[in-house]
């Protein structure tokens, strides 16, 4: 288990070290001129390519690279082309307002989706029918209608909610919770749609097992045989889905965190990158990593422990 | 097609037909030029030869939704192949093989998963131009670790299960295993991930276009709702028609996945007992002294079990007296496994006891509430099951299986039921059983996990114990084993034992009585001696005739893998027939 | 500077020109004196060191900084940190008389060597309007209070640029400092960055500065939210978490003004339009000829693409010059009425009947799906095959500038009263006029407008522009400053965001 662990890491290090040198070429692709973005088209030339060669666009991408690996190394990541903020102290501003979202999202997921998935499951029937059409409502609605519609009935017209900005949980738990309940909300009803569904099929696989019928022949009450045995059976393909979905809710936050208006990572990510602001997205790519290998590294030992047969060695 | 008998499986199948067809058709279908704008009449309604009205440039809607369902469509069909065809043969051949493969898998499949996607985008957008096919083979990439990690998951859950050691014992190839055995379990969480999957890769595109990287002119579903979108106030309508287009392609693929799913994993159900026999008004059996005197500890008497309409039992009497052990045997299919349920009450869904009458211990059991029911089993009824490894939770400890009985039936604490467990181990003769206690089934050997399973059974001290087939799976060194074991116990406690069994050889051995089943009926009954040397009845002549001619003694390894966990609890194994003594 | 919006359009990531505006923070009441100004923007500031002052982002200098000239919403300069100013015969150096008594945070006092100090390092320091102060030789310290600012040759746009980015005044003692200013600004302004508060990139936060020189703004504290898109800003305002905001699109437009607590301003500023750059005929030679630049002016439907694309918010226009320019004539605006066969007449003239392709680039954020579907077909109708290539916002600006890739390009031109500064920019060769192209009327004209700025020799040169057809200008765009109903906003003439001075409670 330990050796499992550290290989992870191990694998886990060699794959940050290839997706920053990965990523810094393919952000060198696109000719995002960043001097004349900066100093706008009114600039002559040569304030431009002034500019450009004060940010060190003039050399070539490997050296850039290097030095900007060196730099990370020690752990200097520099600050930003566009607005000059330190680029650490960016991200550790906007980390906690989509870690809120994404932590949020997955718990309200993990919740509603075992519940309405075991349910649909177990029950069959009218209840089976209405989870799926619960599902396809989820799913079909386009996202940012849904996140329309909950900022207009909630914010706007009933007033329950802010309709834009982020509290941080140190300031104020409550302006916290109510800033970010909404988008939690808008977010939360496409994955629950998703992952429920998953949860379904893996319900119904388990309770054809043979030990379920068996565990009903030694006359245990079926509640127990669900909470017991069809969840943590059902629960592997489910946790897979969902750590999936987790990983994936980094981009899906754009969209909500733009139309609340939160500083997130989300948004960060397209505008930075829109504008090609190297040394924030290097960054901000960096954090990703680390939180794909942590949440793949987190779901495959919570399978292990769902499932002794699956244990990774 | 069981498809089309599935409603919302139909309905979504039909609706995704036809929108296909009318996208394919869409150069027919189109009242005019997706690309034709005429400012001029932008927002306006339907009108002559534009039954949808304009969108905000003046273009044709319908024509719009047609050609524009192309480019969706089409881009995500391509989406999915790519995910497809990189994550499940490679989460296959990493959950299979595990090892180093699994490793390097893994660790690329991080790789994608940790590329920026706007970064990666913005590049291949950058070298390939902007269109929605760049958009989709990305996204194809970049879903890929979706199918990945799940493949991998199942895969690595089931590399260990019994069939498909058995298959490999068996000489199959690796391929052969992975492409029979492996893929059809993760068949069903695929489809439903591909159609979840293709509902994401048209809703990306949307989002797509909403941050203004997104196919450039050319018509998409999520283009259009895009445009529609920003004319919210001016044309709330605008979002009508795309969004329809997009809710009803995602919702149908939703459903139909569902169904499908339903569909490929219920083979079983559809077919639980062997097509019923020609209604005939159900004789009264002859069993000298069945109908009269009923016995103490189980009686049947007229039991039919109906699936709908359909019985697949169909007038059975039967009876264990304290004490005696009762073969039931009969062809696969034939109705015993049935019968053995209705007794215990499990009958899978759908099947329900039509009429007759079952005592337990004096207590008629047709009819009592499920909960009354439950009480009985465990206690009074005890169930030993014939493939002993899938009978066993793989989550749960072997001890912790057998504890939860004992905890929740008869109450005991925590430690005196893990006494009372080990005791249970000792008697079904395992030689450690702290070790035994603390494995997972998957550790120990079905022999093993029979005794286990034995042991479970005689938890509560029931009176009557019902045994299916318990040695069928099993070797015949373990076999024997077991059949002494049972015996043992059976002499022990004075049990009573309901043995259902295909195995005339068992039967001679262990039964006091027997009873022929034969398409739903008890064909004849009585002592062992006089049925198996004397029979009655032509059915049982034939069925000892055709034993005796040398039938294979029994279908070794190669039937194991029929036992796939997929299989629906209620079908008889394939492989069960009868064997000579 | 405040003039190009596409620049800004570039720069963010959403629409056009960055947003930006106030009202009041507290309750709707109005009647106490209300804390906080809560103003969203769509502009990030590259950094607050004045030198790298911009354009859009010009509030967040203001509330630090103060100018040397003020100019008010009608446009007027009026005194700030210089309290005269006037030229010599030749109007090449300018003599400036400086307030006295001023002083920095730190101590350091508000004299003619800190002026020096700013503009030498203003037009050397690499910021996007450096080169605003091209024409600037040299500055000479007169005395403590008074500076000359000698010109390389006249400037008509002097003093207007010294009440913008170029006139920021900063504290000289932190030049020495490397990068201080960028996150830590010092001025003379009427506020100070908190910097506690402040999340760059996202919201930043200024507090009264105490002893300021001049007089009191009516707000305690002034927020700037960055936003990406205008739906979270209308949904702000009608809560009342931002108090004011420019929102330029349309829908949103429509969709703010229906709540009823909310109201706006309304002001015309940027007119969209496609630049012809290729005059000259280098990417596109049928451009060349003028004849068919004429014709494309009259191939398009102005009135219709304003009522559909913008739903009416704006007026249509064939010139460049906006109404509070002096080149500006009335009549100009009807130039070129919607007449296709007019069109087809030209080309056929100009050896164009088969027509000919002309591409452009189109970048989503300017370029809507209707302009860009309504430009090919009304382009289409007379002849010339329009082809888009669409490009993302970043690699728009290399194809366009650097490229020079296209023979020309739609965008949205914010729209300056002064008129040297849209001669300079859009009409010499350089900036938007990249591939050089001149003739002889600009050639004679040019010169006598930068010597004495003369209103007929302007208005001449704008008829010569729009009788060649350099531009095929669409309309002027109608955009709209909103509150929450706490606060009253003036617009700043030729600028699409208010100063921080236009800000004050409702009655």
């Amino acid at each position: 288990m330990l050796a499992f662990v550290l290989r992870r890491v191990a694998a886990g290090v060699a794959l940050i070290g290839v997706i920053s040198l990965l990523s810094y070429t393919l952000l060198s692709i696109p000719h995002l001129d960043v001097g004349r973005q900066l100093l706008g088209q009114n600039a002559p030339q040569e304030l431009v390519d002034a500019k450009n060669a004060a940010l060190g666009l003039d050399r070539p991408v490997a050296v850039r690279y290097l030095d900007w690996l060196g730099a990370a190394l020690r752990g200097d990541f520099g600050t930003s082309w566009f607005t000059s903020e330190n680029v650490l102290q960016a991200i550790a501003n906007r980390l906690p307002v989509t870690l809120s979202l994404m932590i949020g999202v997955t718990v309200i997921t993990a919740l509603l989706s075992f519940v309405l998935g075991v349910w649909a499951g177990v029950r069959r029937g009218v209840v089976d029918r209405f989870v799926q059409v619960f599902a396809v409502l989820g799913y079909a609605l386009p996202g940012f209608l849904v996140t329309l519609v909950i900022v207009l009935v909630f914010a706007v017209e009933l007033g329950w909610f802010p309709a834009i900005g982020y509290i941080g949980m140190g300031e104020s738990l409550t302006g916290w919770l109510s800033t970010i309940t909404l988008p939690i909300l808008a977010l939360s009803v496409g994955s629950v749609a998703g992952v429920a569904q998953q949860v379904r099929g893996s319900v119904i696989d388990v309770l054809r097992q043979d030990y379920i019928r068996t565990l009903r022949a030694r006359g245990l009450p079926p509640w127990r045989i669900v909470l017991r045995h069809v969840l943590r059976n059902a629960s592997a393909p489910a946790l897979a889905v969902l750590g999936m979905q987790f990983v994936g809710l980094l981009g899906g936050a754009v969209l909500v965190e733009q139309i609340f208006g939160l500083p997130g990572l989300g948004s960060m990510t397209v505008g930075y990158t829109t504008r090609g602001d190297i040394p924030v997205i290097m960054a901000l790519v960096m954090v990703t990593v680390v939180g794909v290998i942590v949440i793949n590294l987190v779901t495959d030992l919570l399978i292990g422990w769902l499932n002794p047969k699956a244990r990774l060695r | 097609m069981r498809l089309v008998r599935h409603p919302l499986g139909l309905v979504s199948g039909l609706l995704l037909a036809a929108i296909v067809l009318a996208v394919l058709l869409a150069p027919v279908l189109s009242p005019a030029d997706p690309g034709a704008a005429s400012l001029r009449q932008a927002f306006e309604g339907p009108a002559a030869g534009h039954p949808l009205g304009f969108d905000s440039a003046g273009r044709d809607i319908l024509a719009r939704i047609l050609y524009g369902g192309q480019n969706t469509l089409g881009g995500a069909i391509i989406a999915l192949a790519v995910g497809l065809a990189l994550g499940v043969p490679s989460g296959l051949l990493a959950g299979y093989y595990g090892g180093w493969f699994d490793s390097a898998a893994t660790w690329l499949v991080n790789l994608v998963m940790a590329l920026p996607a706007m970064v990666v985008l913005l590049a291949s957008r950058a070298i390939l131009g902007s269109t929605v096919w760049v958009l989709m083979v990305v996204l194809g990439f970049l879903v890929a670790p979706s199918f990945f990690r799940l493949v991998r998951g199942i895969v690595a859950g089931v590399r260990g299960e019994l069939y498909v050691d058995a298959a490999r014992v068996a000489g199959l190839s690796d391929l052969r295993i992975v492409s029979r055995h492996v893929l059809i379990v993760v068949r069903a969480p695929i489809i439903i991930q591909v159609a979840l999957v293709a509902g994401i890769a048209i809703g990306l595109q949307a989002g797509l276009e909403f941050l203004g990287i997104g196919s450039g002119s050319e018509p998409t579903w999520g283009a259009m709702l895009n445009e529609a979108f920003k004319n919210i106030q001016r044309a709330p309508l605008l979002m009508l028609w795309p969004g329809l287009a997009l809710g009803l392609t995602s919702g149908a693929l939703v459903l139909l996945a569902a169904a499908l799913r339903d569909v490929l994993e219920d083979r079983g159900r559809s077919d639980p007992a062997p097509p019923a026999v020609p209604e005939e008004a159900p004789d009264e059996p002859d069993e000298p002294g069945a109908a009269g005197e009923r016995a103490g500890l189980l009686s049947v008497r007229g039991l039919a079990v109906a699936y709908g309409a359909r019985e697949v039992v169909r007038g059975v009497d039967l009876d264990v007296r304290e004490g005696e052990i009762v073969g039931l045997v009969g062809e696969s299919g034939s109705g015993k496994t049935q019968t053995a349920f209705s007794v215990l009450g499990i009958l899978p869904e759908g099947g329900r006891v039509a009429r007759g009458s079952i005592t337990v211990a004096g207590r008629e059991i047709v009819g009592l509430p499920e909960r009354a029911h439950r009480e009985l089993r465990g206690t009074v009824i005890a169930y030993v099951p014939q493939e002993p490894m899938s009978n066993l939770d793989p989550a749960f400890t072997v001890g912790s299986q057998l504890v939860e009985p004992l905890r929740a039936k008869l109450g005991l604490g925590r430690a005196e039921a893990r006494r009372r467990a080990l005791d249970l181990l000792r008697q079904v003769e395992i030689a450690d059983p702290e070790r035994v206690f603390r494995s997972y089934p998957h550790e120990i050997s079905g022999g093993m996990a029979q005794r286990v399973l034995i042991a479970g059974a005689m938890a509560c001290e029931p009176r009557l114990l019902i045994a299916d087939e318990p040695t069928t799976a099993l070797d015949v060194r373990v076999q024997a084993e077991i059949l002494g074991l049972l015996r043992r116990l059976q002499r022990d406690s004075g049990l009573g034992v309901l043995l259902v069994t295909h195995n005339l050889g068992v039967v001679a051995d262990l039964c006091d009585r027997v009873a022929v089943m034969s398409e739903g009926r008890i064909v004849e009954s009585g002592p062992v001696e006089q049925v198996l040397h004397a029979p009655r009845e032509p059915y049982t002549r034939r069925l000892l005739a055709a034993v005796l001619d040398g039938a294979p003694a029994r279908e070794p390894l190669e039937a194991a893998p029929d036992h796939a966990p997929d299989q629906a609890p209620d079908q008889a194994p394939d492989h069960e027939r009868l064997e000579a003594p | 500077m405040k003039k190009f919006a596409a620049l800004a359009a570039l720069l963010t990531s959403a629409v056009v020109l960055a947003g930006c505006s106030g009202g009041q923070a507290g309750p709707a009441t109005g009647s106490a004196a209300p804390a906080t100004l809560s103003l969203a923007t769509m502009t990030l500031p590259m950094s607050l060191d004045s030198k790298d002052a911009n354009g859009s982002a010009l509030p967040f200098f203001q509330a630090v900084y103060d100018t040397l000239v003020k100019r008010e919403p009608d446009g007027a300069f009026s005194p700030m940190l210089a309290t005269e100013w006037a030229y010599d015969e030749a109007r090449t150096t300018l003599t400036l008389t400086l307030r006295t008594g001023v002083k920095f945070d730190d101590g350091t006092p508000f004299d003619a060597k800190a002026v020096k100090a700013n503009l030498e390092r203003f037009a050397k320091g690499g910021g996007g309007q450096a080169g605003t102060l091209a024409d600037l030789e040299s500055v000479e310290v007169v005395d403590d209070s008074h500076v000359k600012l000698k010109l390389k040759q006249p400037n008509p746009a002097l003093l207007y640029y010294l009440s913008d980015a170029a006139g920021l005044m900063a504290n000289p003692a932190e030049f020495a400092k490397g990068e201080a200013l960028k996150t830590a600004p010092s001025g003379t302004g009427p506020y100070d960055l908190d910097q506690g508060q402040t999340v760059i990139g996202t919201k930043w936060v200024f507090k009264r500065a105490p002893g300021y020189w001049g007089a009191k703004l009516p707000y305690d504290t002034i927020t700037i939210s960055y936003f990406d898109n205008e739906t979270a800003i209308v949904n702000g305002i009608k809560t009342g978490q931002l108090n004011a905001a420019l929102i330029q699109d349309a829908d949103q437009q429509i969709a703010v003004e229906a709540h009823p607590k909310v109201k706006t301003v309304k002001q015309e500023f940027d007119v969209q339009g496609l630049l012809l750059f290729d005059r000259a005929g280098l990417v596109t030679p049928e451009l060349k000829d003028p004849r068919v630049r004429q014709a494309l002016n009259h191939a398009i439907d102005r009135q219709t693409m304003l009522s559909k694309i913008r739903q009416g918010r704006g007026t249509v226009t064939s010139q460049l010059f906006g109404p509070s320019a002096k080149a500006y004539q009335p009549e100009l605006d009807n130039a070129y009425p919607f007449d296709q066969a007019k069109a087809r007449a030209l080309l056929k003239e100009a050896g164009l009947e088969g027509g000919f392709t002309l591409k452009l680039p189109r970048i989503p954020a300017i370029v809507s799906e209707a302009l860009a579907a309504s430009l090919q077909t009304d382009f289409g109708a007379v002849g010339v095959k329009l082809v888009w290539e669409d490009l993302d916002q970043g690699s728009a600006v290399q194809r366009i500038f650097r490229d020079r890739a296209y023979s020309g390009m739609v965008m949205n031109n914010g729209q300056s009263p002064i008129d040297w500064v849209v001669v300079k920019e859009m009409v010499l060769p350089g900036l938007f006029n990249m591939f050089g192209y001149t003739d002889d009327t600009v050639k004679s004209l040019a010169p006598r407008i930068q010597k004495s700025d003369d209103p007929a020799d302007l208005k001449k040169l704008n008829a010569h522009l729009v009788e060649q057809a350099w531009f095929v200008p669409f309309y002027r765009m109608t955009y709209l400053h909103v509150s929450d109903g706490s606060v009253a906003i003036t617009p700043q003439d030729g600028m699409a965001v208010p100063a921080i001075y236009n800000y004050a409670p409702a009655k």
